[in-house]
């Protein structure tokens, strides 16, 4: 074979007319992507094989003698090529032509619609009026099993579907049956994709409306939702996802890519498992209690009411894995300005791992929270078991100061903290547990606020705001470096960004280094965290 | 015009081509079958064990899979390619050998022989028209209906069949014994027209030939 | 000697020995002179063959007519990985028979070419894939293998040589495409049996991943004749781009239908008129489609002028494919006709690419609709703009098939769609 060495790493090509400087090796559909254009293509995926079959990014290459699939073709070293010329554009007219021939257009009715690609080309690319005269193609509906619907007249057969089942998921329940115009997506006769934990994830790559999900059916039109950059918040896996939201409720998760995490996926436990965060019965003002009765106050109140009841003292306090970072360096702080004490926190944590196998980086991990890493990072030390209860027999007892942050204490008795001299409860939900709180502070959900978690590798990614608070309800570290403003008369982070810099073990790392990719920061050598059980 | 005027080949051997006076050759002389003989069902020589489709008369959905000279033949074939899922296609035949037709139990049942996703094997039996889906009678009809078979007048042939066992295309007819089906193309374009029953090739058959060769068949077998 | 009928205008070096029982058996065959060409190639070394295929400038007769030697010297020159020759015996282009007939006559001569051809290439491994439908010529050429295996010409040490070639004959189970060379490939591997995208070629990453040649059962036929003889002898027939024989499947309605091995360059009209005997009930030439369906029609006019070599009918607008010579007569229908060869593609589209997909569905329901007298004049036009989006626009050439026809018979047999389309009278019978 020719020695490659010799040959320059890069190549330079001109696409519709501007030149680009690409690494060798690039597909015209990556390099065009460069240029500053999008080529329309339907089989192809980033995260999957490419099988050249959709036909619609053949684009005109000079002294080629026919058109290119733009997604399998390579760049070469002054390749001159026109993804807008006359032929290209009608050749792709003609192709997209024949999508529509059998589609049923029911857009109207569909879910896809407002975000189908199918509806985007032929609208950009497309003929305005269709020349189909014969009966269409029926191919009706089935129920692939878990959250996935087939709806056969619209699929456009790409088989991103099946790819990703054969590649990634590595189990593969789909396929093409039938060959020509009759072939269609089909599974195993009755066998469906129930048991696998990964098929959402084909709801997400459709390009049009043939598969979908059940748990969105019908729920909300694609063009009303907002879009919001976070992270899963359901494993220490630390998915990129798209909080999706209308109404003031996260309509669904969607996976956003990030190769260093989760690739383009996300697992199917943590995408259906949003509706914790719309649970209603919020707390929305700040809480003091006098005697058996509870009065609500706004936050100066509150705080200034706290202040004054904060004694320096042995302090035990509780978290959670759900918090941030900035939450939990701030909950640090403030033990630490009150003498020091017990930092602690619960989290359940499945039996085992559920491996993508097709790209293992990402798995849904034993811990089912956010920050686990960022709680042991900070000298934080997990209690319980495994479902996330118990271990805080200690803590219900304590007669010092009680700090509960963001744990609902739901298996807990009423009689929890009854002997504190200070008990302090910062939640989104109150509980029984909370009813002998001195002050019960409204929290927001990692969704209403702006923020940082660390994953299982000790990745820090940021997450943002997609919905309202609730009421008066604050971030954690809001409230917590507000009270500390307020307890020493210094002035403290009143910002995001500013909460997370005051973490020493992030270093120097700021939220603009982390961008939207992450950091893996290096923990400082410290002895393992004691207590720390369930393995 | 009548719709079929009489052609004026020189010679009609229904059911076979050969014998035009340049030859003088019996019908199993061209068919090979003398030169064939019996061939084992455990195969012969490993080259070939991949190359045995017969399509039995006597077939049975529920014959376990594979036994004896079968399981024979399928380790056989196992042994003619790198990996297991190219013997896929051979092995599917087997299974249609004995059973008749390629059943989601069978394919369940072969995917587990050689490590395949049932999913994909019903994506592969789906794909070729040789695989029955479904249950055919004891003798299945192929009748090309292809251009060079339909100039010659093709389309008779397949209503005479069609006539003759009173189905419909596909069906199977109720004493059990004949499903006609339409073929593409059998590759017998000058021996119009060209109809496959079971594993043989039957050329020169004409609309008129039918009932006499329906006889046969259920006398003969073949 | 064509079967079932014989002319003295023939050239005749592949079909010698059809339908003589006898040059089956392996004693006959080799009685015949086969396998003498294999041991002239084991004598050489295998850039050596490949040199004398490329000087006698053999083209591939599975329709494309791509040089044989130029394919071959495509093959990576080492062992380092397995090669493999794959043999495409899945004939099903319509209108062509002649692979039958040569497996069930001398398959003795496709083994040997199978074996020169696999050791031109490097190749240890060499595979017949057999189309489904053909069970008795595929027990006829198994039979030949297993003699040919027990005789030492395959197997470990092919004839002492010291080389070691394996042959297999695989069957496949009804798919038309694949008869394309990456269809093929994949239903070998035991997948659907849909075409590959090139870049890879199969030269570099063929069936199971490794360089992969496939060879049509007729150009490996030639292979032996050309070592013994040398190519000059080859090239003593046909044109300098076109050399050699070939043999030319007639069906239709012509007198006497069968194979004739011709020298490529054959007047087509000779070979209707004389060789078959002229056209049945000495009725008038309608059109041709002189390399299978998948080919332009070409008109009783066009024809006059054809010779019969794939410069030849190219020039008159259509393609030698691979020389399958359907004749129509007067009592044709065109419109029916060419509805029935869309429907056949429909029906084998393997479905991947939409163009194909849809396409092929879409122009047969329009001609379908035509033939039941509903059609419009702007069908036409349509037909004309769909077939014409479907050329060039998929992985294989089956999109292009489909066109070909449709195309050619709307501007060349125009005034019979219309008669269709306006008064609703069917111009023929058949």
């Amino acid at each position: 074979m020719a020695d490659h060495a010799d040959l320059p790493e890069t190549v330079t090509l001109t696409i519709d007319g501007q030149q680009v400087t690409v690494p060798k090796g690039t597909s015209i559909l990556h390099a065009a992507e460069q240029a500053g254009t999008q080529v329309p293509h339907y089989c192809y995926h980033a995260g999957l094989s490419a099988p050249a079959m959709c036909r619609l990014c053949l684009v005109e290459v000079e002294k080629a003698p026919k058109l290119l699939p733009s997604c399998v073709t390579q760049v070469a070293e002054g390749q001159v090529v026109h993804t807008q010329s006359d032929k290209s554009l009608t050749m792709r007219r003609g192709v997209l032509e024949f999508y529509l021939h059998n589609h049923p257009l029911d857009c109207p009715i569909c879910d896809q619609s407002g975000e189908c690609k199918l509806q985007d080309y032929a609208h950009e690319e497309g003929r305005p009026h269709g020349r189909v005269r014969e009966p269409k193609r029926v191919f009706g509906r089935d129920d692939f099993g878990g959250d996935v619907l087939f709806y056969g007249d619209r699929c456009v057969m790409c088989t991103r579907c099946v790819r990703f089942m054969n590649e990634v998921e590595q189990d593969p329940r789909l396929a093409v049956v039938e060959r020509g115009d009759r072939s269609i997506i089909d599974t195993f006769f009755d066998e469906g994709l129930e048991g696998t934990n990964f098929h959402g994830n084909v709801v997400d790559i459709c390009p049009v409306g043939a598969l979908l999900s059940k748990d969105f059916l019908f729920k909300q039109r694609a063009w009303d939702l907002s879009h919001t950059d976070s992270v899963c918040p359901n494993c220490s896996q630390g998915c990129n996802i798209e909080l999706h939201t209308r109404d003031n409720l996260v309509q669904r998760l969607r996976p956003r890519p990030n190769l260093d995490v989760n690739g383009h996926w996300m697992c199917d436990e943590g995408r259906l498992d949003y509706e914790w965060i719309n649970r209603g019965g919020r707390l929305e003002v700040p809480l003091v209690r006098d005697g058996k009765e509870f009065h609500a106050t706004d936050w100066k109140e509150a705080l200034v009411g706290l202040v004054r009841e904060l004694g320096a003292g042995p302090v035990r306090a509780l978290v959670s894995p759900r918090l941030s970072n900035e939450d939990l360096g701030a909950a640090r702080a403030l033990v630490d300005q009150l003498g020091g004490g017990d930092l602690v926190y619960r989290s359940r944590r499945a039996p085992e791992e559920l491996v993508l196998k097709g790209f293992p980086k990402l798995a849904r991990r034993r811990d089912l929270a956010p920050n686990v890493n960022g709680a042991d990072l900070l000298g934080m030390s997990r209690v319980g078991d495994n479902d996330g209860t118990g271990g805080l027999e200690g803590l219900a007892s304590h007669d010092g100061i009680v700090l509960v942050v963001g744990d609902d204490l739901e298996d807990q008795p009423p009689t929890f903290g009854k002997e504190a001299a200070l008990y302090v409860f910062l939640g989104t939900h109150s509980s029984e547990a909370a009813s002998h709180a001195h002050f019960t502070l409204p929290l927001t959900t990692f969704a209403e606020q702006e923020g940082t978690f660390t994953n299982h590798e000790n990745r820090v990614q940021r997450f943002w705001s997609g919905l309202p608070a609730p009421g008066a309800a604050r971030p954690a570290w809001l409230i917590l470096w507000a009270l500390l403003a307020e307890h020493t008369g210094q002035t403290q982070p009143t910002r995001p960004e500013e909460a997370f810099v005051t973490v020493s073990e992030f270093g120097d790392v700021t939220y603009e280094t982390l961008g939207k990719q992450g950091v893996i920061v290096t923990p400082p050598t410290r002895q393992e965290p004691a207590g720390a059980i369930g393995d | 015009m009548s719709p079929k005027e009489p052609m004026d080949t020189p010679f009609h051997n229904p059911g076979w081509a050969g014998n035009t006076g340049e030859f003088d050759l019996t019908e199993d002389q061209v068919r090979g079958d003398d030169f064939v003989g019996s061939r084992p069902l455990a195969g012969a020589h490993p080259s070939s064990s991949a190359s045995y489709p017969y399509v039995l008369v006597d077939k049975h959905p529920e014959s376990p899979l594979f036994e004896g000279p079968y399981r024979e033949r399928f380790d056989k074939i196992l042994t003619r390619y790198p990996d297991t899922r190219a013997a896929l296609l051979p092995v599917l035949n087997l299974a249609q050998e004995v059973r008749g037709h390629v059943s989601p139990e069978t394919m369940d049942r072969v995917g587990e022989l050689l490590d395949l996703e049932p999913a994909y094997v019903r994506g592969v039996v789906t794909f070729y028209t040789m695989y029955n889906k479904r249950p055919v009678g004891r003798f299945l009809i192929q009748v090309c209906t292809n251009i060079s078979c339909n100039l010659c007048g093709a389309d008779e042939v397949m209503d005479a069949f069609l006539r003759y066992s009173n189905t419909e295309p596909g069906e199977t007819s109720e004493d059990g014994d004949f499903t006609v089906i339409e073929a593409e193309c059998l590759a017998g374009c000058g021996f119009p027209t060209c109809v496959q029953i079971n594993s043989r090739y039957y050329e020169n058959v004409k609309a008129g030939d039918i009932p006499s060769l329906c006889e046969r068949l259920r006398a003969d077998g073949k | 000697m064509a079967y079932p009928y014989v002319s003295d205008r023939e050239v005749r070096v592949i079909s010698t020995q059809f339908g003589d029982p006898e040059a089956r058996t392996l004693a006959g065959a080799k009685q015949r002179g086969r396998y003498q060409g294999l041991k002239t190639a084991l004598d050489m070394s295998p850039d050596a063959v490949v040199d004398i295929v490329k000087a006698s400038g053999l083209r591939g007769r599975g329709g494309a007519g791509f040089p044989t030697g130029l394919k071959w010297s495509f093959m990576p020159k080492d062992y380092d990985k397995p090669h493999y020759l794959c043999c495409n015996a899945d004939e099903s282009e319509p209108g062509t028979f002649k692979d039958r007939e040569i497996i069930r006559w001398d398959p003795h001569q496709l083994v040997e070419g199978c074996l020169i051809g696999a050791y031109a290439i490097r190749a240890r491994h060499a595979y017949i894939y057999c189309r489904g439908e053909f069970f008795e010529a595929t027990q006829v050429l198994a039979r030949a293998v297993e003699e040919a295996y027990a005789d030492g010409l395959i197997g470990d040490d092919v004839m002492g040589s010291g080389q070691k070639i394996d042959l297999t004959v695989h069957v496949g189970s009804g798919a038309y495409i694949c008869g394309e060379e990456t269809g093929l490939m994949n239903s070998l591997e035991g997948r659907r049996g849909e075409p590959r995208v090139k870049p890879p070629f199969p030269a570099a990453v063929g069936v199971f991943g490794m360089p992969t040649t496939v060879n049509n059962v007729e150009t490996l036929c030639a292979v032996p004749h050309i070592v013994v003889n040398g190519s000059e002898w080859y090239r003593q027939w046909g044109s300098e781009k076109s050399p050699g024989t070939k043999l030319f499947c007639v069906s239709g309605h012509v007198r006497k239908p069968g194979n004739y091995e011709l020298p490529l360059g054959f007047p087509l009209m000779d070979l209707i008129d004389d060789l078959c005997g002229g056209i049945t009930n000495g009725n008038a030439l309608k059109a041709v489609i002189p390399g299978g369906s998948s080919v332009p029609l070409l008109t009783a006019e066009e024809c006059r002028s054809c010779a019969l070599d794939y410069e030849g009918v190219s020039s008159c607008g259509s393609m030698l494919g691979c020389a399958s010579v359907i004749v129509m007569d007067e009592t044709t229908d065109i419109v029916k006709q060419v509805r029935r060869m869309a429907a056949f593609y429909a029906h084998e589209s393997c479905g991947q690419c939409t163009p194909c997909r849809e396409g092929s569905i879409w122009v047969t329901r329009t001609l379908e609709r035509i033939e039941a007298g509903r059609g419009t004049e702007d069908d036409l036009d349509t037909l004309m703009e769909l077939t014409a989006q479907m050329v060039g626009t998929t992985i294989c050439v089956l999109s292009d098939s489909v066109a070909a026809p449709v195309q050619s018979s709307v501007l060349k047999f125009r005034d019979e769609y219309l008669a269709l389309i306006r008064r609703g009278e069917r111009v023929g019978t058949a």
